[in-house]
């Protein structure tokens, strides 16, 4: 698999959808790609987040306090928060099957942020968004609950 | 030592001055020959008239009287010559001498210097002193004595020739002299006052620039880069003008002659001229006279530069000397003695004071006295005299009042081989050599070589020579080549012995663990060690084979390594590897060099690599200049990930740029290209993930690497192949036993990979055979690759191993951890029969000793 796959992937994840792919090639080559086996961890539940997943190939459970809450495949981003900012993993990710994985780390993103402030606008946006979304959600659950 | 030069000289040489000089009196006889034969030649052979001549009884014609005069001319010719090249070797030969003499004098002064003595002098002081400064009393050697002596005798010659022709004319001809006598001196004087200025300085230069390299860390974490170069820069103006005023000054001097030379003939045309003209000197006699004094000028001049260079070298040797020569140096004997005696019975510390002068570090009235058998902890906070207290229990500092005896002897009154091997000294201030971790270890056996080396054929000449040259120059004659490590005084028989003990003291030590890690990180070379390596070697292979086995058949451990595999490409290995699948036995060989290597650049053209590779190259660095193009320079991306460095890129953009159009290749340079196939031999494709290498381009490599083995052949001098039954010498142990890659793709695979090795080799017992491996682990510069535990340790094992019956141990194993706490159990144990002092600064520390003595201020206090 090479860099040109791997930003595919990554021009697919719904918070670098903005970037142009020059950056999103980048991105690809200052990250890790990591092979797990069956059964290995990718993180444990707690940990100091410093890396966010995307999955290139294969799949990644998801446990929160040692339940299976999720299971995603190709192309899910998974502990993309950490990347932004302190926060201790919020659950535990094991893979099923050989999984490959783009390891982001937070220090090299935030330094790409950094050398383009282009790319930390197109994130924004995108959180922005996600904020405006859950906000809407929640309004709507709000006076129901009242 | 002699306070002057010619004392100096006179002491040391004097036989060989005398030599010198008797063959530039021989000489005389010659020369002056020389210079008459082609007056007589011309006069007599050719323009005279009276033939035949007789010579010798033999009657000549004129041919043949010619030849005669002429084949005596080559003859005294080639004879002039002879000498003048014998007596210059044996000058040469000479000055060499004295000054190997000199330095060798100088260096053993150092090592008779006291302790306190180096809180004066600096090491960046006395190193110019013992090299540069004194190299010029070497060329001056041999002329001292025999160039005034020649000269001075020449100058005779023709004042005497002056006087003879007219008793004014020679008073005339040296009628300046007194003033050039009087003026010259003067002149020299400042000049030499400022030659020893300017050896001050220089000093100063030095000692300053070893004082920043010591202290760089400093100077970079305060920002005082500044400060230094300003510092050093004004010295270096200093230095500037003292050499300019020394220079303005000869040159004064040698104005001042050339001016007073050519002054003299307005007394001989004066003079001469009226006594010509008086009728009583013949015209005759005064041109012969101003023609002598002509010839009077070289000697003259020769004699003035002999007399500013004695000055001069004069003024270094003294200012050298001086700094060597403090008064209580110890003495000669002490250091040269190699009578040995055994010390036993308790240690007396009578009285000992030491005078702090002004420190507050003084020691007063202590009186001691320590059993063997009975350790004795000496409490103190720092300053308290403990420290000075302990030098002078181990017979490295000298009390200013009382006495360190044993058995009622003097520590004052032994040499060094006995203080030196009886005593074990491990301080605050430690020091591991430049060399291998054996080499420290080993350091405290090393007193006298321990047995003779046989020589054969040339070798014994060769050795016979050196021997020779150190008699003559007084240098010891011991051999360094000879075993120096006595294996009696560590009870040992071999060194195989040697070794078991020092890994037992290790593991004593706490150092075992960190001479595996060390030992796996050795490179080890079989063929130098054969006895001690041997069965090694093949057992490494083995665990290398076990190591593999074990990696592929547990599921948790697969694919963590990729092995070195003839049929396949090694994804984390750079292509170098891959292509070559070897490794370089030269340390030059770095990728940069490899593609301008003239045997792999043949091979890379014959396989077509050249342009494969070239092709490769230009591909990353376009992708790289593509990347990072617009990433700016201050920030670390680039060079965390790239392989080309920030100051790398700006040259290969311009490479690609260059080869954008047509005919692209018609126009690569060869050092563009040689950057191209090196930026691709650097390629990890698992790493990089480029895609450069397609399936075709790994047929490729694949065929090209057994070419190349094929090529270059196996057993080459130059290049180990990755073979999986072979030991690379090239490689450390834990590269051998692996013998892969841990892939790069896996999380933490190296760390994972560490811990099965660690484990496998303790399975098969190798464990101390890796750390006995690590004997020949090099330290770095004064051991600066080791952390502070490890020399520590090893200063504490190279103490321990040379079963002195004193130990002083002081801030060693001295903390309250549990691992320290342990290893006092255990030295307490091993010591049981010795006498052992031991510092400490902390009280609970102390309370596990039996005895101990609580200083402050010096004085012993109670508790």
């Amino acid at each position: 698999m090479t860099i040109d796959a791997e930003v595919q992937a990554l021009s697919r994840v719904p918070l670098f959808q903005g970037l142009e792919p020059s950056k999103l090639r980048l991105l690809a080559f200052i990250s890790d790609r990591i092979e797990f086996q069956d059964g290995e961890h990718l993180c444990h539940q707690g940990d100091d987040g410093d890396s966010a997943f995307v999955v290139l190939s294969g799949k990644v459970a998801v446990f929160v306090d040692e339940n299976e809450v999720a299971r995603v495949g190709q192309y899910a981003i998974i502990g993309e928060i950490a990347i932004l900012c302190d926060v201790p993993r919020t659950a535990t990710l094991r893979a099923v099957g050989t999984t490959h994985i783009l390891a982001i780390s937070k220090d090299d993103f935030l330094k790409l942020i950094a050398e383009f402030p282009k790319v930390s606008l197109e994130i924004m946006r995108v959180l922005a968004l996600r904020l405006e979304k859950t906000t809407r959600e929640l309004a709507q659950v709000r006076p129901a609950s009242t | 030592m002699e306070k002057s030069l010619f004392q100096f000289i006179w002491k040391n040489s004097a036989r060989y001055q005398m030599a010198i000089l008797l063959v530039t009196i021989l000489s005389y006889p010659v020369s002056y020959i020389l210079l008459d034969l082609p007056k007589t030649i011309t006069n007599e052979a050719i323009q005279g008239s009276n033939f035949p001549v007789e010579l010798f009884g033999i009657q000549l014609g004129q041919i043949q009287y010619l030849a005669v005069l002429c084949i005596l001319f080559l003859l005294l010719v080639v004879v002039s010559n002879c000498i003048k090249l014998y007596l210059n070797v044996y000058k040469g030969r000479l000055g060499e001498r004295m000054l190997r003499q000199l330095r060798f004098e100088l260096f053993q002064r150092v090592l008779r210097f006291r302790l306190p003595h180096f809180k004066k002098v600096s090491s960046g002081e006395i190193i110019p002193m013992i090299t540069a400064e004194v190299e010029d009393v070497g060329g001056f050697v041999g002329e001292a004595f025999a160039l005034p002596a020649y000269q001075g005798g020449m100058l005779v010659v023709q004042i005497g020739f002056i006087f003879m022709q007219d008793p004014l004319l020679g008073l005339a001809a040296i009628s300046l002299y007194p003033v050039q006598g009087y003026i010259i001196p003067k002149l020299q004087q400042k000049v030499v006052r400022l030659s020893r200025q300017r050896v001050k300085n220089v000093r100063v230069i030095a000692d300053k620039v070893g004082e920043s390299i010591s202290g760089i860390s400093e100077i970079h974490s305060n920002d005082t880069s500044a400060w230094h170069s300003a510092d050093l820069s004004d010295r270096l103006y200093r230095n500037f003008r003292i050499r300019f005023d020394i220079y303005n000054r000869k040159y004064f001097i040698k104005f001042v002659n050339n001016f007073m030379n050519q002054l003299t003939p307005f007394f001989f045309y004066f003079i001469g001229g009226y006594l010509v003209i008086k009728g009583q000197l013949s015209i005759g006699a005064l041109i012969a006279v101003i023609a002598a004094y002509k010839d009077l000028a070289g000697p003259w001049k020769e004699l003035l530069a002999y007399y500013q260079m004695t000055a001069d070298v004069s003024v270094k040797y003294q200012t050298v000397v001086e700094n060597f020569d403090p008064p209580d140096l110890y003495d000669k004997q002490r250091l040269l003695d190699g009578e040995s005696l055994v010390l036993k019975g308790p240690l007396t510390l009578d009285k000992l004071g030491l005078s702090g002068a002004g420190t507050g570090r003084g020691v007063h009235g202590v009186s001691l006295n320590v059993e063997p058998g009975k350790p004795l902890a000496v409490s103190g906070v720092d300053g308290s005299g403990r420290a000075e207290l302990l030098q002078m229990a181990a017979g490295l500092l000298s009390p200013t009042s009382g006495a360190v005896s044993i058995n009622n002897t003097n520590f004052e009154s032994m040499s060094e081989s006995t203080l030196g091997r009886q005593i074990a000294y491990v301080g605050g201030h430690l020091h591991v050599w430049t060399g291998t971790i054996r080499d420290n270890l080993f350091y405290g056996l090393r007193h006298r070589p321990q047995e003779k080396v046989e020589y054969e054929g040339s070798e014994l000449k060769k050795r016979q020579r050196q021997l020779k040259e150190a008699a003559m120059t007084l240098n010891p004659h011991f051999d360094l080549k000879a075993r120096w490590e006595d294996y009696v005084r560590a009870d040992a028989g071999s060194m195989q012995e040697l070794e078991d003990k020092a890994l037992e003291l290790c593991k004593v030590a706490g150092f075992s663990r960190d001479l595996y890690l060390l030992g796996v990180e050795t490179v080890i070379n079989p063929g130098e060690k054969e006895e001690l390596n041997g069965s090694l070697i093949p057992e490494l292979v083995e665990a290398r084979k076990a190591l593999r086995e074990k990696i592929q058949n547990d599921t948790k451990l697969q694919n963590l390594v990729e092995f070195w595999d003839p049929e396949k490409l090694n994804m984390s290995a750079n292509l170098a590897q891959n292509l070559f699948f070897a490794s370089p036995k030269e340390h030059f060989m770095t990728i940069e060099y490899v593609p301008a290597d003239p045997q792999i650049s043949a091979f890379l053209k014959k396989t077509g690599f050249d342009v494969l590779l070239t092709d490769v190259g230009l591909q990353i660095a376009k992708t790289m200049v593509e990347l990072f193009a617009d990433v700016s320079t201050d920030s670390d991306l680039l060079n965390r990930y790239s392989f080309i460095s920030r100051e790398e890129l700006p040259e290969f953009a311009r490479i690609v740029n260059e080869q954008k159009g047509e005919q692209r290749r018609k126009r690569l340079r060869d050092v563009d290209r040689v950057s191209l196939i090196a930026l691709a031999l650097k390629l990890i494709p698992a790493k990089h993930r480029l895609g450069v290498l397609d399936d075709d381009m790994c047929e490729k490599i694949l065929a090209a690497r057994k070419q190349f083995m094929e090529t270059v052949g196996k057993d080459n001098a130059r290049f180990e192949f990755f073979d999986p039954d072979t030991y690379l010498t090239t490689l450390s142990i834990e590269e051998n036993l692996v013998f892969g890659h841990a892939r790069l793709d896996r999380r933490d695979a190296r760390l994972k990979i560490q811990q099965v090795l660690q484990e496998l080799v303790r399975e098969r017992d190798l464990i101390n055979p890796i750390r006995r491996a690590a004997f020949d682990y090099q330290v770095g510069i004064a051991g600066a690759k080791l952390s502070s535990h490890q020399r520590r340790s090893i200063c504490l094992v190279r103490a321990l191993l040379k079963n002195a019956h004193i130990y002083v141990l002081d801030e060693t194993a001295s903390s309250v951890s549990a691992t320290d706490m342990a290893l006092r159990e255990e030295l307490r144990k091993l010591l049981s029969d010795k006498i052992l002092m031991f510092g400490v600064s902390n009280e609970s520390v102390a309370e596990e000793f039996s005895a101990v003595v609580y200083l402050e201020n010096g004085r012993v206090i109670e508790r």
